[in-house]
């Protein structure tokens, strides 16, 4: 078998080429048919310029040489191959280092801040260029972030959630809400996308559903030692209480998420993620996975959950599936735990994952045996990592720092 | 006329052309010579042919043979020359040249070309055929027929009448059916095909003789020749247990060797060795060595259990003595020589708490209860009861007020421990009560309730070995009256009043309500390290500086159930799962073993103990390598402190 006949194909009207069967040696790797396309291309329109592609077959990325490859998947031979070819994604290119005072447990971005939570107790704000805008202190513990354009939520190991906002003209916060109703350290908090609720998940196996809407009067809640809640009452906003409760899991809740505005999921350290309709907090579906689940990521584009959890691989599910073992994808790269994964928000295929290795992750699902980049910046444990619309990557970890990557490909791939 | 009459009779005879030519020949001599007739008879002429005669005449006369002196060239010029030549043969008898007649050449041609000699013999004459298949009127002989012939048979007659008689008489019976079935058989279609096999197989030859050896030689090689000494102890030996049942000798030639004089004996052995042998076959086991390792399932269908390290708490500077995690599975406290107390985030690996204490810390213990949130931390002779205000605030709270709201009893007991309550910078730190022994305290165990606290101070002098203190109404007591060993740990039942004691070669175990000793456990080890209690209460295992795991099932007997060796070095510690059928021990040798424990409801299944993980990690730092194990209490996750300064989680 020296040589393979192939169609190539593109998605992307730029590089379009005849669409006529070649007949290509079958060592050839991912370089010469790269070669072979541009070729294709100079000789179609005068000003091309050299592209590096990458080649699917049937859906999975080209890796090895071409007939090694058609070995692994059982492709037959004898018939014409349809190669996809894309623009090659291009390495992340790291952009800022911002250094942090203690670990970062987590992170979260939009297109004009960064908004961190650490372990020094403190959440901070963030531009994106790496100029510390902000600092929110008032905790008493470790920090979560998750934050609405001025509104700002952090969650905290003290079983309080806060909502601050923030004017960010005259960069002053005011601490509006201290949610409070957990029983245990909260470790994870979602907003919902109508940016009403927002629901936080805690060691305490509970997930709550509180309001998101900033208001003047305050809940009574009963607790004993009144007097105290009245003094903090005043440095600390004002107490709200929970508008619904859903208790199901049997171990602490690591990670919550909305799939959309009447569906929430959540994982857990009883090794299930689980399915619950947000307005009558009944359960829809379960599961269940042999480990911990420490982080989830759900992508409305391929409408895939991945779940990073106590071992070293990213798994990914299909949460509409009523089979609730099987485990869609498996994505082994890591070494450690991983503690954070992360859908793109613009292409379908493409996640990030951080671990206890200290290494960074980004994956392509078409290509599961390999990651597409390593970014081994961090020297510690990644904690966390984020995923901005506008193609920016982030990680913070253990060593203090959170890295910013610039990744650009997916805006030229696929017309995005 | 006669000899042509002969002819035509030996013609009939002989058909054979040798045959004819013979007697030609024969023939020829007899008709031509008559006058000198040779008497020599019929030999073979050659006899005389180095004589001058060939024979005798009728009168005794020699017969000279004819003088022939022709040579090569006269016969030639005879046979051109004589018309006669071909019809002159030689009479052999005579040696004289015969010229035939023309009947004689005749009779000669005609007997080569195969006809009768004789000229007028017709061989095909017509014949009268007397006997032919034609009925004639006359018959062809004239004889009458005789008179007996139209007589019937007297004699004949009597037979019959004796044959009818006999039938009457029923002499003669008429002669039986003949039998159909057949007359030859299969001789083995009865027979049990396994019973020809079986006779097959079972056939045992007879045993073979052994086969000559070197040392039978007259000239053996001189290794097989017994020393001075050797055939001493040979003639010592009994004739049975001997090796050679003769002595091997070396002789100068075969001739020097002398009649064997056993030989009799020898030959009368084997027969009797013939005759006696048991013709049985040993029924041979044929067992696979393999079966009888008692199966066991495979790790890896026993999972979950810890495979891999995780994470590494990293934090102290010297040897962590002791561990242990909250009821919740989300802190961990480990204390230090470096005179610190840590806590841990499990799932982080994060320090979030140190407490610096007056010592180095032998013990630490995690009230399991998880409404009370106090950790029992054992330091020279002081236990600390410390909050660590760690988890639900409610529960950390209220165990201060539990702590605070205690009211000093009427009459004030004489206690062996002082008790006293933290304060000032103590008190900030999460210190709550302290506890002064009278001695150095190693461990510290809380009761499954979380009230009572069993403290030990191995004294080997004293009787004070073992306090337990009830946390809520500050009591210490002393349950022990007698020093019975130097305790080395102690360990409270899960579910019953029983509280086990470890001295170093003995688990007591007692009752607290009844206040007496209810077994008594031998470990068969030669000091104790360690122990554990089942969740379940009905199994203690034991480490011990010997290497060695044994696991007591208290149900089963006093002795070990099982005994585990596969720690290189003394046992450090020993620790169950509180769901998971795991137990964990780790050891000098810088290694923790998971093992597979599952104990069954059912009584009369035993525990199936299966080792299924070594675990390395530990670095080992003046001989010390794992110092205590912990098991999380939801996830099959192992924690081990070692004396590297670290607290490593496999998971």
């Amino acid at each position: 078998m020296s040589q393979v006949q192939a169609r190539f194909f593109t998605e992307n009207t730029k590089y379009l080429i005849d669409d006529v069967p070649f007949s290509i040696p079958a060592a050839s790797e991912v370089v010469d048919l790269s070669g072979v396309i541009n070729k294709l291309l100079e000789a179609k329109n005068d000003g091309h310029k050299h592209v590096e592609f990458d080649f699917l077959v049937r859906g999975q990325f080209l890796r090895t040489s071409l007939a090694n490859h058609m070995e692994t998947e059982n492709i037959s031979t004898e018939e014409v191959v349809e190669i996809e070819y894309v623009e090659k994604f291009t390495a992340p290119q790291p952009e800022e280092c911002i250094m942090h005072d203690d670990w970062i447990s987590s992170v979260e971005a939009d297109s004009e801040w960064i908004l961190t939570g650490s372990f020094d107790k403190t959440a901070r704000i963030w531009s994106m260029e790496g100029k510390a805008v902000m600092t929110v202190a008032g905790h008493t513990d470790v920090n979560l972030f998750n934050g609405l354009s001025s509104l700002l939520l952090t969650a905290s190991l003290d079983q309080t959630i806060m909502l601050w906002e923030w004017n960010s003209e005259r960069n002053k916060v005011k601490a509006r809400h201290c949610c409070r109703g957990h029983a245990g350290s909260v470790d994870t908090v979602a907003v919902d996308p109508t940016r009403t609720k927002f629901c936080s998940g805690s060691w305490d196996k509970m997930l709550k559903i509180w309001s998101a809407v900033p208001t003047e009067e305050e809940d009574e809640i009963e607790e004993p030692n009144r007097p105290r809640k009245k003094q903090k009452t005043e440095q600390m906003g004002l107490t709200r209480t929970p508008l619904m409760t859903f208790s199901g899991h049997n171990e602490a809740v690591s990670s919550v998420l909305w799939m959309d505005a009447e569906e929430l999921c959540s994982a857990s350290w009883d090794h299930t993620i689980r399915l619950w309709d947000a307005e009558t907090g009944g359960q829809k579906n379960t599961i269940t996975g042999s480990k911990v689940f420490s982080c989830i990521s759900y992508s409305p584009l391929c409408r895939r959950l991945a779940s990073g959890s106590t071992d070293r691989h990213v798994r990914l599910w299909d949460p509409r599936s009523k089979d609730g073992y099987l485990v869609l994808l498996s994505l082994t790269s890591h070494n450690g735990w991983v503690t954070a994964v992360r859908w793109s928000p613009s292409h379908e295929h493409q996640l990030v994952s951080g671990s206890l290795d200290n290494v960074v992750k980004l994956w392509d699902t078409r290509s599961c045996k390999a990651p597409l980049y390593d970014l081994a910046a961090h020297e510690d444990k990644v904690m966390c990592v984020d995923w901005t619309e506008n193609g920016l990557i982030l990680s913070g970890g253990a060593d203090n720092k959170l890295y910013t990557y610039r990744y650009s490909a997916c805006v030229s791939d696929a017309g995005a | 006329h006669s000899s042509k009459r002969s002819l035509t009779k030996i013609y009939a005879y002989g058909h054979d052309q040798d045959q004819r030519k013979f007697w030609l020949a024969l023939i020829l001599t007899s008709v031509t010579l008559q006058d000198i007739r040779n008497t020599v008879g019929n030999i073979p002429m050659e006899w005389y042919k180095d004589y001058p005669h060939i024979g005798y005449d009728l009168d005794g006369k020699k017969i000279f043979k004819p003088i022939r002196n022709k040579d090569e060239l006269d016969e030639f010029l005879d046979k051109m020359e004589n018309p006669d030549y071909w019809r002159t043969v030689q009479d052999k008898m005579t040696g004289a040249d015969i010229r035939l007649s023309d009947e004689q050449v005749d009779l000669v041609h005609r007997l080569q070309e195969g006809k009768f000699g004789d000229v007028n013999f017709n061989e095909y004459e017509p014949a009268i055929d007397f006997f032919s298949n034609e009925v004639m009127i006359h018959p062809v002989t004239n004889r009458p027929q005789d008179k007996r012939s139209f007589i019937p048979s007297l004699i004949e007659k009597e037979k019959v009448g004796k044959l009818v008689h006999a039938i009457k008489m029923g002499w003669i019976k008429p002669r039986r059916p003949k039998e159909t079935t057949p007359q030859y058989y299969d001789l083995w279609a009865k027979e049990d095909p396994n019973s020809i096999l079986g006779r097959h197989k079972m056939h045992v030859p007879a045993p073979k003789l052994k086969l000559p050896g070197h040392e039978e030689s007259y000239n053996p090689p001189p290794e097989y020749l017994m020393s001075e000494e050797e055939r001493l102890a040979w003639e010592q030996q009994d004739p049975e247990d001997r090796k050679l049942s003769f002595l091997p000798q070396k002789f100068a030639c075969l001739r020097a060797v002398p009649a064997y004089s056993r030989f009799i004996h020898e030959r009368f052995e084997r027969c009797l060795d013939l005759y006696l042998c048991p013709r049985q076959r040993k029924m041979r086991v044929n067992v696979n060595p393999e079966d009888l390792i008692p199966k066991l399932p495979k790790p890896k269908d026993l999972q979950p259990f810890p495979t891999t390290q995780s994470l590494v708490y990293r934090g102290h500077s010297s040897l962590v003595r002791s561990i242990s995690t909250s009821p919740s599975g989300q802190w961990l406290v480990s204390g230090s020589d470096d005179c610190t107390v840590r806590f841990w985030e499990v799932s982080t690996a994060r320090c979030l708490k140190t407490v610096e204490v007056g010592g180095a810390v032998k013990g630490v213990a995690w009230n399991p209860n998880p409404s009370i949130c106090l950790v029992a931390i054992s330091y020279d002779d002081t236990v600390v009861l410390l909050n660590p205000g760690l988890g639900d605030r409610l529960v950390s709270t209220a165990t201060d007020q539990l702590i605070s709201s205690y009211e000093e009893p009427e009459e004030v007991k004489e206690q062996p421990v002082q008790w006293t309550v933290a304060e000032g910078e103590g008190h900030e730190q999460g210190h709550r009560l302290i506890l002064k022994h009278p001695k150095a305290v190693r461990q510290v165990t809380w009761h499954g309730k979380g009230d009572y606290l069993a403290c030990v101070m191995p004294d080997n002098g004293s009787s004070l070995q073992v306090v337990i203190h009830q946390v809520s109404k500050r009591r210490t007591q002393n349950p022990f009256r007698k020093n019975k060993g130097l305790v080395q740990c102690v360990s409270f039942h899960p579910i019953r009043p029983y509280f086990f004691v470890a001295t170093q070669r003995y688990v007591r175990v007692y009752n607290l309500i009844k206040q007496e000793l209810t077994k008594k456990l031998m470990a068969n080890c030669k000091w104790i390290s360690s122990m554990a209690t089942h969740p379940g209460g009905d199994n203690v295992i034991c480490g011990s500086y010997d290497c060695r795991l044994a696991w007591f099932d208290l149900d089963l007997s006093t002795k070990p159930y099982k005994v585990l060796r596969h720690h290189k070095k003394a046992l450090r510690s020993v620790a169950y799962h509180r769901h998971y059928p795991l137990f964990a021990s780790g050891s000098d040798d810088g290694s923790v073993i998971v093992c597979h424990g599952m104990v069954y409801n059912d009584l009369l299944q035993n525990p199936l103990i299966v080792p299924v993980k070594v675990l390395k990690g530990h670095t080992i730092t003046h001989d010390l390598g794992v110092l205590d194990v912990t098991f999380h209490p939801t996830q099959p996750w192992v924690f081990s402190s070692g004396a590297d300064g670290t607290v490593r989680l496999f998971t």
